[in-house]
């Protein structure tokens, strides 16, 4: 038990997708323009992400080491296919909203990048495990940084105005640009706690997870493998 | 040899399995899709161009063959008042500056007279002809009889949105063939509906 908590845990902060490994950003950065938006499209990545490594773990042994890319692919594909079809017939607004970003999840980095470096070597639980906390920490990463950038952007989180009446909107923090800043904002303040919290302890100061991008697997994949 | 014949028949079966699914999955959400498209493409083009009913036009729309064209349909959208057919409208196309152009049409039932039209799809330049879908243009058709539509400069009635001709000739020739198709289903369509 105490191993499936570590596998769900390490997505929540340790490996947080967009943030820790910065993995995912092209819909990171392009539907977080609302709370609303950011939310819809990290329960779209959980569902795939976690199916995707469920399946892939179950059929780990009978994939050939060669096909085993292909065969990843096609399996989230399906996933994604399915997630497009049943978010048009029961959340068609969201489905108008996040548009061509549905799709591209297929090319999500995080999914190919866990189906690799962890379902493809590990048992079923584990591997739905890393899925459910890998995906709930991006859908909560994307929720906050739609927050964020709606509460500027728009004066309102979730659609709801919190901001007070004479509140004029950085329409900026809405556009791309706004995307770039807010996240670079977001990086330096974890990459600074974690400095800070690494110093409090009285050890040598963290690296910054950033540069740290072997957790996504891709790289050492081509070594052990190839 | 032996591992060539194993990847062959895993991605095959892997591919083959997962594209069932997905026939399945297509086709058990095909009714609900069409439903949810029809409420938020086209619904609030029919809001816009019907008088005032108490009926769904999207759950009581039906299907129609065009007489004299064997294969081609439309489907009509009816607006009851009281139980009784107050309009019905229809979606037609025309081409226009950068593809087809969705129209809603509605006609009035009692009387030879549109009551108003309004833009599903388009993809019109922004800012020039998206304008087809904004009041001023739109407004022109509501109450308008059957005759003279047709842009000011081949003698009709109708306002082009300057600077774009060809996207405001696009909308109104979606208004011609709503009106042609109409001439042609109109007994039916009363039939259907008192």
């Amino acid at each position: 038990m105490s191993t499936l908590w570590k596998e769900f845990s390490k997505g929540l902060w340790n490996e947080l997708p967009p943030f820790r490994l910065v993995l995912g950003l092209c819909p990171t950065l392009a539907v977080t323009k609302t709370a609303n938006n950011g939310l819809g499209m990290g329960l779209a990545v959980i569902f795939v992400l976690t199916l995707s490594n469920m399946l892939i773990s179950m059929v780990r042994k009978i994939i050939p080491a060669k096909v085993r890319i292909a065969c990843f692919i096609v399996i989230a594909a399906s996933l994604v296919v399915a997630v497009e079809l049943l978010m048009q017939a029961y959340a068609y607004p969201l489905y108008q909203q996040l548009g061509i970003f549905v799709p591209l999840i297929v090319v999500n980095c995080i999914i190919l990048g866990r189906a690799e470096a962890f379902a493809s070597r590990n048992p079923v639980l584990p591997s739905i495990a890393d899925g459910l906390g890998m995906g709930v920490g991006y859908t909560a990463s994307l929720t906050f940084l739609g927050a964020l950038r709606e509460l500027f952007g728009y004066g309102t989180v979730f659609g709801a105005p919190v901001m007070w009446g004479s509140f004029k909107p950085f329409s900026f923090m809405i556009e791309a640009p706004g995307a770039f800043v807010c996240l670079g904002v977001l990086l330096a303040g974890m990459n600074f706690f974690s400095a800070w919290q690494a110093r409090r302890k009285g050890g040598p100061d963290a690296v910054p997870a950033v540069s740290d991008c072997g957790s996504c697997g891709m790289c050492d994949m081509a070594r052990k493998r190839g | 040899m032996r591992e060539i014949m194993k990847m062959v028949v895993v991605l095959s079966l892997i591919s083959g399995l997962s594209g069932a699914v997905l026939a399945w999955l297509k086709d058990a959400t095909k009714n609900r899709i069409e439903e949810q498209v029809l409420t938020y493409v086209q619904g609030p083009a029919l809001e816009q161009v019907f008088p005032p009913h108490d009926n769904n036009p999207i759950t009581d729309r039906k299907r129609f063959e065009v007489p004299g064209a064997p294969g081609e349909s439309v489907t009509i959208f009816p607006a009851l008042k009281d139980g009784k057919l107050a309009g019905y409208a229809m979606e037609t196309y025309g081409q226009g500056y950068g593809g087809d152009i969705g129209v809603i049409v509605g006609f009035d039932a009692g009387k030879d007279a549109l009551t108003g039209i309004g833009v599903t799809t388009m993809k019109e330049t922004p800012g020039l002809g998206t304008n087809v879908a904004k009041h001023g243009f739109t407004t022109q058709f509501a109450g308008h009889p059957l005759e003279k539509l047709e842009l000011k400069s081949k003698g009709g009635s109708i306002d082009a949105v300057s600077g774009a001709s060809y996207s405001s000739t696009g909308a109104i020739t979606a208004v011609q063939k709503a009106v042609a198709l109409r001439d042609k289903l109109k007994d039916e369509i009363g039939k259907t509906w008192q």
